[in-house]
């Protein structure tokens, strides 16, 4: 049976109190956003998403792999490639980026239901992700957040099948960003909602309903996109969705996800979802698109992954909005020089493996583990005679750390360790974790994050984490 | 891992003449100026006056120089076979060694070492923080030293306080040198409560980067009564390479495995069997507070985790048995990373003609110098001695 075989999310730890944008001191429980820190964006938020839904599966087997987003740094270099690197896919897969709409995610989705439905791919990872700006001191700022979203589409065991689809195309200019801009434009939120959101809504869901011969009431669980919490309860009501039917849509805890909205909010209502449910899901941008699904006995096998909830459960609160606009490059306090040619493409190709795919080497004479690869082991001194090993997926142990209060910042100070990962050494830094919370022994897993912008480019490489408590 | 069967160069060299120029923010001076600074005081300390026809080869060691050898060369105006050697905070040391080779191998009969670099003209306070790649950063020197304090700390017992004593000592030793960056005294409570740099380092644990030049004019031992009765000997000297600590899966992070390898072949070569009493005097890198007490353990002053016992009791300061830094080091004295071993070779030769003034040591027989720079990934030490 075709249909979603595996699911996983992120989002980020760090929370800012919606209270902070108002200047207003935070209470406990209030509202909150998610953010991408100074070291995350759509690209490292969606392989943390990618890797929960891969977990227990072989990636070997992973045929296709699609990324959707409207924040992706480059116009022309392809994320979805960047993403197969990290992800530890093999050469033979076929990429494609979907951009430039919030719809973009549900559109991937569809896309991969479609070509393995036609026998041109086997098994599709579709990945969405955002992390869109709103300018300082701006509504929009209130209202976005960060997350991320991940699908393995295949001919397998699914834990829910996509029966009904349908779309609807709008020209309008209700939220853009043009070329080159950092921060989304909105024009008034009233047009948006009356105009733009609420009719198309209206005809993605009914269109919707008369081609699968269904009806509102016949589905356990509505989970859709909305420009904000009151156009997201006027849709429900004008389809006489009763409350307890809704998916949250996370409006303050969260936030507005753009293309990873509608995806988190699917993600989330199948963790929650029981066999024979149907789940109707929508999303909005340039029009809308509106899913049926029904959910399979598999789902009762789907195991404790890292989707939403438990993303949501832990939490970083962010301590002043200056923090955050410090992490989002919001404030320069320094006079930006020029990029330059950045790091050398060269190196950065031939250290792919190391840096990206976080491969490490195993020496066949002395088994010892090493990274990153040389030609001459660490320990027995045999010369070009290794295996190459994934280092990403294991646990390892801090050995030893620092503070480093003179690297730049917006969190001072960077926590670096020398870290053990199976006998192998890495000096690495550590993130989701203070100080305090430092020490000898540590376990720690790994995240991959943007490290730098030298040459004005993403770079990327990976960081340890606290294992978290089970 | 080291051979330490050869005696190596011990007394076929000598330092017949030595000269540093005042280590500071020189920003009135060219590498130019502070080598021909301390290049001639060197050649004046030999009784050289015709450098053109009696310095027979250079060698120069320099870290941040763009210019190549030929910067010496032209500065000087010594149109001779110049090497220019680096090897991060080992270069001084390095560039000494590599001079003492070639007149030990009868190559050249009298050579010129000068050890400089202009650190300041970078723009920045601190080592600039460097973005080459994704891995291992940051790229901070303070990141990379400070690894072994949380492993020795939870150990052995020993903190910032520790720590804060060698500070102490060496900028009380700085202002007993004339030609010292910094002269001014601490107090145990000042290096404690200053800004943190990479923990457990505050600004009192680093050394001052500086500009600087030192120089020294060396040769045959059998030449060196042509220039001063009260030359000095090269015992032994060595640079040693070890793995990057960072990445090497044997790495304990209490010791740093460079001064050990390097301790283990000078101290062969110089046929000393007891270092803690019988070296007299000693300059060692103290680039950061905790890289000068890890030193005493690896160099064999004091045995592995009882440092803080011995800085307790005084036994490093300028009136205690073995003194340690006794210029200031690299904390006041100022570390221009090229100069920073010659620098040393010029007060361990000072300390050993009886021409230290204020700092002077009682008699010392021995003198050590020793420079580890990179991740730690080498270490240089000399050793110097009465005839």
């Amino acid at each position: 049976m075709i249909g979603i075989t595996s699911t996983g999310a992120y989002v980020p730890p760090a929370r800012l109190p919606l209270a902070l944008l108002s200047g207003r001191t935070p209470r406990e429980g209030g509202p909150e956003k998610a953010v991408a820190w100074n070291d995350e964006d759509a690209v490292t938020m969606a392989v943390a998403a990618g890797r929960a839904c891969l977990a227990g599966f072989d990636p070997a087997t992973v045929d296709g792999i699609f990324f959707a987003s409207t924040t992706w740094a480059f116009r022309e270099k392809q994320a979805a490639a960047l993403c197969a690197r990290a992800l530890d896919l093999g050469r033979d897969v076929q990429t494609a980026d979907f951009g430039g709409s919030l719809r973009a995610g549900t559109s991937a989705l569809r896309s991969a239901l479609d070509a393995v439905t036609a026998g041109s791919l086997r098994c599709v990872l579709v990945l969405a992700g955002d992390c869109r700006t709103a300018a300082p001191g701006s509504p929009l700022e209130m209202n976005f957040g960060d997350a991320a979203a991940a699908f393995l589409v295949a001919d397998g065991e699914p834990i829910a099948v996509i029966d009904g689809f349908h779309s609807v195309a709008d020209e309008l200019l209700d939220l853009w960003r043009g070329e080159g801009e950092p921060f989304v434009h909105s024009w008034e939120d009233r047009f948006v909602v009356q105009e733009g959101y609420l009719p198309n809504l209206a005809q993605a869901f009914g269109g919707l309903f008369e081609r699968t011969g269904l009806a509102a009431a016949d589905f356990a669980r509505f989970a859709y996109s909305a420009p904000d919490a009151r156009s997201h309860v006027a849709v429900a009501r004008s389809l006489g969705v009763p409350p307890d039917r809704l998916q949250n849509p996370l409006f303050g805890r969260v936030g507005n996800a753009g293309a990873a909205f509608a995806p988190l909010l699917l993600v989330a209502a199948l963790e929650s979802a029981a066999p024979g449910d149907r789940l109707a899901v929508a999303n909005y941008g340039d029009g809308a698109e509106a899913l049926a699904l029904v959910v399979t006995d598999s789902i009762e096998k789907q195991d404790d992954r890292r989707g939403v909830a438990w993303h949501l459960a832990r939490r970083r609160p962010v301590a002043s909005y200056d923090r955050y606009l410090k992490a989002r490059s919001l404030n320069p306090t320094e006079w930006q020089a020029p990029p330059g040619p950045g790091l050398s493409a060269t190196i950065h190709h031939r250290e792919r493996d190391d840096d990206l795919s976080f491969r490490g080497q195993q020496c066949r004479g002395c088994q010892a583990i090493q990274f990153p690869a040389q030609r001459v082991c660490e320990t027995c001194f045999r010369k070009d005679d290794f295996d190459s090993v994934r280092l990403a997926d294991r646990t390892g142990q801090v050995v030893t750390y620092t503070f480093d209060y003179f690297f730049p910042t917006p969190d001072p100070p960077t926590i670096v360790t020398v870290s053990e990962i199976d006998g192998a050494r890495v000096h690495i830094q550590l993130v989701n974790c203070s100080p305090e919370e430092t020490r000898i022994g540590l376990p720690v897993e790994f995240v991959f994050r943007r490290i730098h912008q030298s040459g004005g480019r993403p770079n990327y490489y990976w960081k340890a984490s606290p294992v978290p408590a089970a | 891992m080291s051979d330490t069967s050869r005696p190596g160069i011990r007394d076929q060299v000598a330092i017949v003449g030595v000269g540093c120029c005042k280590f500071g923010e020189n920003w009135d001076q060219s590498p130019s100026d502070m080598i021909v600074d301390a290049a001639y005081e060197a050649y004046a300390d030999a009784g050289i006056d015709d450098p053109q026809q009696q310095i027979d080869a250079v060698f120069t060691g320099t870290l941040y120089s763009q210019k190549g050898p030929h910067e010496c060369s032209d500065a000087l105006k010594l149109w001779k076979p110049v090497t220019m050697v680096t090897n991060y905070c080992a270069t001084g040391t390095d560039a000494f060694r590599c001079g003492v080779m070639s007149i030990a191998c009868g190559m050249y009969d009298r050579v010129l070492v000068v050890g400089y670099d202009k650190p300041k003209d970078r723009g920045v306070s601190g080592p600039s923080v460097l973005l080459d790649g994704v891995r291992d950063l940051p790229k901070t020197p303070a990141g990379w030293f400070s690894l072994c304090a949380a492993t020795y700390f939870e150990k052995y017992g020993a903190g910032r306080e520790d720590l804060a004593r060698i500070a102490v000592k060496n900028h009380h030793n700085g202002t007993l040198a004339p030609k010292s960056f910094l002269k001014r005294e601490i107090t145990v409570e000042d290096a404690l409560n200053a800004r943190m740099i990479s923990w457990p380092f505050g600004l009192y644990d680093c050394a001052a980067q500086t500009d600087g030049a030192a120089a020294a004019v060396i040769t045959r031992t059998d030449l060196a009564r042509n220039h001063r009765d009260d030359y000095v000997l090269v015992k032994a000297v060595t640079v040693n390479a070890g793995p990057n600590p960072q990445k090497d899966p044997a790495n304990d992070f209490l010791s740093w495995k460079p001064t050990v390898w390097a301790a283990e072949v000078v101290y062969a070569q110089a046929g000393i069997s007891d270092p803690r009493r019988e070296i007299g005097v000693a300059q060692v890198h103290d680039c950061f507070s905790l890289t000068e007490l890890l030193s005493y353990e690896d160099l064999g002053f004091c045995e592995k985790g009882s440092a803080k016992e011995h800085i307790a009791s005084g036994r490093f300061e300028l009136t205690g048995e073995l003194p340690v830094n006794t210029d200031g080091g690299l904390k006041t004295f100022g570390h221009p990373t090229g100069a920073t071993g010659v620098r040393m070779i010029y007060e361990n030769t000072l300390q050993l003609q009886g021409r230290a003034g204020e700092r002077q040591v009682k008699d010392p027989k021995l003198a050590l110098s020793h420079n580890i720079g990179g991740h730690p990934t080498a270490c240089g030490i000399a050793i110097l001695g009465l005839p």
